[in-house]
């Protein structure tokens, strides 16, 4: 490392003649700096003698070692004069390092004016006053380097010390604006607050102690401040026996306040306490701008506000989300809470709560409200669901609205992920309104439902916040309603209604509705929410809940089971206008209440396609040229491969002894599979007679046959229609176990025979491949092939999986036997693949391609005997 | 022939995971700071710096070297995958050896996020977009990290080939930790056995999870300079440049159907021929190697694309221990970017930096004994070789 040297810098350094000044002045003065040695003479007491020996016995030292230095023995105070020393005697001045100090302790109690005028005048102004005098040099040079001395006294503050304190921090100040000044000139300002023995603390500090505080631990620091690599500039460091260190200031994350309203009052600073004095989220500003952010922030993002309940910001910034599933099983059950299929004969409302229905099963409409909110009922149930900022208990909360917004339509079954955020909070004191946004997702991500719900806190408002929109929507047209439909609820609605999720005892036991003061168990509103969506449905859309797209409610009444809800209905142009009243009481229960319809259905939106490389997205045999595995798999290939599966199953047509007919659309064509008649057939065209037939898309039959997708699902989604024996149809599932390696080959087969991709209908079905032979069939072929190899002494060990077998090859006696290698003789290599890996080895793929795939892999042993597997090819 | 270039500042990062480190500059801020006060000079006297990283918006090079001085100088941003860092250090070398300038900073840092190396960019054609296919010629597509499957294959094509055990490709991973566990910059330092490299979940057989690196955020920095530049600030005998050479794809990366090559066998290979070219040594006057070990695989097929050992006999180089203290060479005592970590943009500084400690024999538990002549090998893929060559007379 190269030694930092000073040559042709002069250095002014204050209040020189003894300790840490001293010991500065000699450090730079040895390093090549020419140095005004100033110092006023005199003890700690400052200004006793104003003898000049302090200053001169430094200035001697310094010259007998070699170096250049002269003496000053004016007050700091009077800078100009100190500065005059350097530029008469040298013509310049770099470097200010500001020590001079005195100091007058007492506690603040028994200080005097003057006490403190003193102190301040020797450290803050003399500090002021050399720096003011030497700054005009330092900006004409470019360059300068200015040292202030502090103390943690001024930093942390010390008894007896408050002249000093005030003094030692003000000079931390004076630093680091001139750093801002001489930044672009080259200035460097920075502070110590060291602790080194001195006159200042040869009073205060016991002798061992001072003895490791040796002033040369200090002033190496301030010669690296002082020189001209340092780029270091409004630093504050500590120092003092061999440790340095740099301070800089911290600020916690702090609380902004709503100051829009008259909210904050020192009550409010006192409650938000322990968060402004938080450090755990501390950031350390290091300039204005940064010190500044927060505030411009709290300027331009006004808090928003909130009490002891509800904290507005945090609320409105939190999400929260929860997963769950529902079948046919729960929406069945909802339809019966809600109401539905009073009348089982009743085929449209039937297909809500029966699986099988032949029309295909639907979801009742307003269950799209339920899988979110039961998110959150079990999430609160488990503790695990909690909005940030809103800490009010359910006893507070009354469900106000409901409005709920249908994506897509309702699956028989689904798994969906829900995100939970806080759409607006109102401050409608004394309550408080608070709007929670539900969005629900299927698993591919698209949104499924969106849900709002107006929550009714009770007590919570006040803050001043927000009032909210107040005037109310959905006012009913003054003429007669176009609809009405009347329908009195069973007495023991709730308790089935409650089976759906909401398990509040309040709509169950006796009890428990008398403590809230009801007479009897209420309705929950949500079950009225799901009558009067089935009156619409009744009203408007032939009773097909898939044609409702939107409702919207305020539940203004609760309804006791066995009264009678009559719903009146308007259509407004686009939308439906609505409100229902309990005939007994005469009563309004919901109200400002709309909903819209479909005009046609939302198109399930599709799965999204997986980017997979044509490559591997079938087994393919490796060798097949690359364009004829780009080319897409028909259904004559699935067809062509089925019948050569047929073949080798015969005894499919025992056990499932149906004729399958397809009805294919899109590009339209028919098919059919007979696992009855004869040895059983795949073909194209009509079956002479189908047992079941199905009438679905090219696409849909593909991925049923393909395994890629679940036929029950496209059943109950509609896509697939079934006549004749249904149950028959189940048995489609014995065609899992079609080899894809069959439909390639299938493929392979067809296009070498020139028959293009698009000419469905033509292509001739007949079994075009041999079904892939077990592991058995080959290693008995092998086992009549071998020869001994005199060349290679190896044995092989084959674990066969899918069905499981081992089977092992002896090379040097030219023998295959089944398990594996035994007695002296243990394998020397052990193999690991599919048994219908062994057929593509049969088939003449090179085994190195089947390993660098992956397929066959090395367990054991030495893999360059694998090599020798190129034995299988052909020996069938 | 160009100015002598020489290495006077090193300085890195102890490398983190993602989440537990610094931000980028402040990282490169530290790497900056450590190596001005090895070279014992100032941000001031930099004439130029060359920043290297892969993830993060343009000119983020600028934002991380102003942490050490608002100077004004020419500042470049430097974007070359996982070879970023050796990309910087090569640009900073050609300026100082084409007499351009007389001190120039290379600084690398990168802030990784979690999880594997994928694709930013889905909506044009990949830079990967000739590699590749390659690969889904020769062995398909899976659902392992697409990197892993890379240099995996090239693992397995290499068994198929030379009968190499999976045991090989675990060894180099142990090895890696025992180096590694003298390295305070090292990500992870405990030890690993064999068996436990084999027991480790397989990513991409024959590679399990510890024969892969892991995603890392760290910075490193260098500062290169002219003979006349040393001189004046008394810098005595510093380590040196004594060749340096880049290489990218060669028609044998794409017409071969080679996983090996695909993966940069032959850049490496020229890179470092034309290295052993230009500085008149070879494999054998070398002693310590810091090589590019994103995978254990590639450490494995780079010995003899290094020509540390002839194509084939890697295995029996590794088992006679010929990587390790004791035997031929050294190959990554730092632990290497198995166990160090790697950080794509700091990586190429951070090999950098071990070995001038090495050649200035200050690398501690570390050191290489009579460690005189040092070779760097980084690679990206897509793709760009960088191989240096160090000395210390």
């Amino acid at each position: 490392m190269s030694e930092l040297r000073f040559d042709d810098r002069v250095a002014i350094v204050t209040g020189a003649g003894g300790g840490l000044g001293r010991e500065h002045a000699m450090l730079l003065a040895s390093l090549g700096a020419k140095v005004v040695v100033n110092d006023l003479g005199g003890g700690i007491a400052g200004g006793d003698g104003e003898s000049s020996s302090p200053a001169d016995a430094v200035v001697a030292e310094i010259k007998a070692l070699g170096g250049e230095a002269v003496a000053n023995y004016d007050s700091v105070t009077d800078g100009e004069k100190v500065v005059k020393t350097a530029i008469d005697t040298w013509g310049r001045v770099d470097i200010v390092i500001n020590n001079a100090g005195i100091l007058r302790d007492m506690s603040f109690k028994k200080m005097a004016q003057k006490d403190w005028d003193i102190v301040i005048a020797v450290h803050l102004q003399g500090a002021q006053s050399v720096s003011m005098a030497a700054w005009p040099y330092m900006l004409e040079a470019k360059f300068g380097r200015i040292v202030m001395t502090t103390s943690a006294a001024g930093i942390y503050g010390n008894f007896g010390q408050a002249n000093y304190s005030a003094a030692k921090l003000g000079m931390v100040g004076l630093a680091n604006t001139l750093s801002i000044e001489g930044a672009s000139k080259n200035i460097k300002v920075n502070t110590i607050a060291p602790i080194a023995a001195s006159r200042l603390t040869e009073t205060v500090m016991p002798p061992d102690l001072l003895e490791n505080l040796k002033p040369e631990y200090v002033s190496p620091l301030v010669a690296w401040l002082a020189h001209e690599d340092c780029e270091e500039t409004k630093g504050l460091f500590e120092v003092g026996a061999g440790y340095v260190a740099k301070l800089r200031w911290q600020r916690t994350k702090g609380h902004a306040f709503c100051v829009k309203s008259a909210a904050i009052t020192p009550d409010a600073v006192a409650a938000q306490w322990d968060k402004i004095t938080d450090f755990d989220e501390a950031e350390n500003p290091a300039d204005i701008n940064a010190a500044l952010g927060p505030v411009l922030n709290a300027i331009n993002n006004p808090s928003k506000g909130g009490n002891e309940f509800i904290d507005v910001d945090l609320a409105m910034a939190g999400e929260y989300t929860a997963e769950n599933s529902y079948d046919e099983r729960d929406l069945s059950i909802y339809a019966l809470g809600i109401g539905a299929a009073e009348d089982p004969l009743d085929a449209k409302e039937l297909a809500q709560v029966y699986e099988m229905s032949g029309d295909g099963f639907k979801a009742a409409a307003t269950y799209a409200a339920m899988p979110a909110m039961n998110a959150m009922l079990e999430g609160a149930k488990t503790g695990k669901f909690s909005m940030p900022g809103l800490n009010y208990g359910f006893d507070r909360v009354l469900h106000g609205e409901q409005y709920t917004e249908i994506k897509q339509t309702l699956l028989p079954s689904a798994t969906l992920s829900h995100t939970f955020s806080v759409k607006d909070i109102y401050d409608k004191a004394p309550n408080a309104v608070v709007i929670v946004a539900m969005s629900s997702k299927d698993e591919n991500g698209n949104e499924v439902v969106y849900n709002e719900q107006t929550i009714f806190v009770r007590g919570a408002g006040g803050w001043g916040g927000d009032r909210g929109p107040s005037a109310s929507a959905n006012e009913l047209p003054s003429r007669q309603p176009d609809q009405v439909v009347v329908e009195k609820v069973p007495l023991n609605q709730a308790l089935l209604y409650r089976l759906s999720g909401d398990w509040n005892p309040l709509h169950a036991d006796p009890n428990m509705a008398k403590a809230f003061g009801f007479d009897k168990p209420i309705l929950h509103g949500m079950c009225t929410f799901g009558y009067v969506g089935r009156h619409i449905v009744s009203a408007f859309c032939d009773n097909d809940p898939r044609y409702l797209k939107s409702i919207k409610v305020r539940f203004a009444e609760s309804v006791f089971p066995g009264e009678t809800i009559e719903t009146r209905l308007w259509k407004e142009g686009g939308k439906i206008i609505f409100e229902s009243r309990v005939q007994e009481r005469d009563l309004v229960v919901i109200r400002h209440a709309a909903a819209e319809l479909f005009d046609e259905l939302p198109k399930a939106i599709a799965k999204k396609v997986v980017k997979m490389p044509k490559v591997t997205s079938v087994d393919a045999p490796a060798d097949a040229p690359e364009e004829e595995i780009n080319d897409a798999i028909i259904l004559a290939d699935i067809f062509s491969a089925l019948s050569s599966f047929i073949e080798t199953r015969q005894n499919l047509i025992k056990e499932v002894g149906t004729v399958f007919q397809f009805d294919v659309s899109d590009p339209d064509s028919n098919w059919f599979i007979d696992l009855k008649n004869g040895e059983g057939s795949a073909a194209n065209g009509l079956a002479e007679k189908a047992d079941v037939t199905l009438a679905l898309s090219a696409d849909n039959l593909m991925g049923i046959l393909t395994g890629k997708a679940d036929a029950q699902k496209m059943f109950f989604s509609g896509d697939l229609k079934i006549s004749g024996n249904m149950m028959a149809s189940n048995k489609l599932t014995v065609l899992a176990d079609l080899d894809p390696a069959l439909v390639v080959a299938a493929k392979t087969e067809r296009l070498a025979n020139g028959a293009g991709a698009t000419d469905v209908k033509a292509t001739a079905v007949a079994p075009v491949v041999k079904v892939a032979p077990q592991a058995g069939t080959i290693f008995k072929a092998l086992a009549t092939k071998i020869t001994k190899n005199k060349k290679v002494n190896a044995i092989i060990q084959f674990n066969v999986g899918s069905p499981d077998s081992t089977w092992t090859v002896d090379l040097a006696k030219g023998s295959v036997s089944e398990g594996d290698a035994s007695g002296d003789a243990n394998s020397d290599v052990v193999i690991d693949l599919e048994d219908k890996v062994l057929a593509q080895l049969v088939n003449g793929v090179d085994p190195a391609v089947l390993f660098q795939k992956g397929e066959l892999s090395v367990s054991a042993g030495d893999v360059l005997l694998a090599h020798n597997i190129e034995f299988f090819e052909g020996v069938l | 022939m160009g100015n002598r270039v020489n290495v006077i500042g090193v300085g890195m990062t102890k490398f983190a995971k993602p989440g537990a480190s610094k931000d980028y500059h402040e990282m490169a801020q530290e790497a900056g700071l450590l190596a001005l006060k090895d070279a014992g000079i100032g941000y001031n006297e930099i004439q130029q710096a060359y920043a290297g990283y892969v993830y993060g918006d343009s000119t983020c090079g600028q934002r991380a070297v102003y942490e050490l001085g608002i100077t004004g100088i020419p500042v470049i941003n430097v974007n070359n995958n996982c070879s970023t860092g050796s990309t910087a250090l090569y640009l900073a070398r050609q300026a100082i050896e084409g007499g351009l300038a007389e001190c120039v900073l290379a600084i690398g840092f990168e802030k990784m996020e979690k999880g594997a190396l994928g694709t930013k960019y889905n909506d044009r054609e990949s830079p990967m977009g000739m590699h590749i296919p390659v690969m889904m010629d020769v062995q398909g597509f899976n659902n392992a990290p697409p990197a892993a499957q890379m240099f995996g294959g090239a693992g397995r094509e290499h068994r198929w080939k030379y009968g190499t055990k999976k045991e090989t490709f675990a060894k180099i991973s142990s090895k890696a930790r025992v180096h590694a566990a003298n390295n305070p910059y090292a990500m992870f330092r405990e030890l690993l056995t064999v068996e436990e490299v084999l027991a480790s979940p397989e990513v991409f057989d024959p590679l399990t999870r510890f024969g892969c690196c892991p995603p890392t955020c760290g910075a490193g920095a260098a500062i290169l300079c002219s003979d006349a530049f040393a001189e004046k600030h008394g810098i005595k005998n510093p380590v040196y440049i004594a060749a340096q050479s880049m290489a990218t794809d060669v028609p044998s990366s794409f017409d071969e159907k080679s996983m090996i090559k695909m993966v940069g066998f032959d850049m490496t290979k020229n890179a470092a021929n034309d290295v052993y070219e230009k500085s008149g040594l070879g494999p054998e006057d070398i002693q310590v190697i810091e090589l590019h070990d994103c995978f254990s695989a590639n450490e494995l097929i780079t010995y003899e694309a290094l020509g540390l050992c002839p194509e084939g006999e890697a295995e029996k180089f590794i088992w006679d221990e010929d990587n390790t203290y004791g035997g031929k060479f050294v190959t990554n005592p730092s632990g290497g970017l198995l166990s160090k970590g790697h950080p794509l943009g700091a990586t190429g500084l951070a090999q950098c930096t071990e070995l001038v400690w090495q050649l200035r024999g200050t690398a501690d538990k570390r050191q290489v004994e009579g460690a005189r002549v040092a070779l760097q090998h980084n690679l990206g893929l897509g793709g760009a070789c960088v191989v240096t060559m160090y000395r210390r007379d």
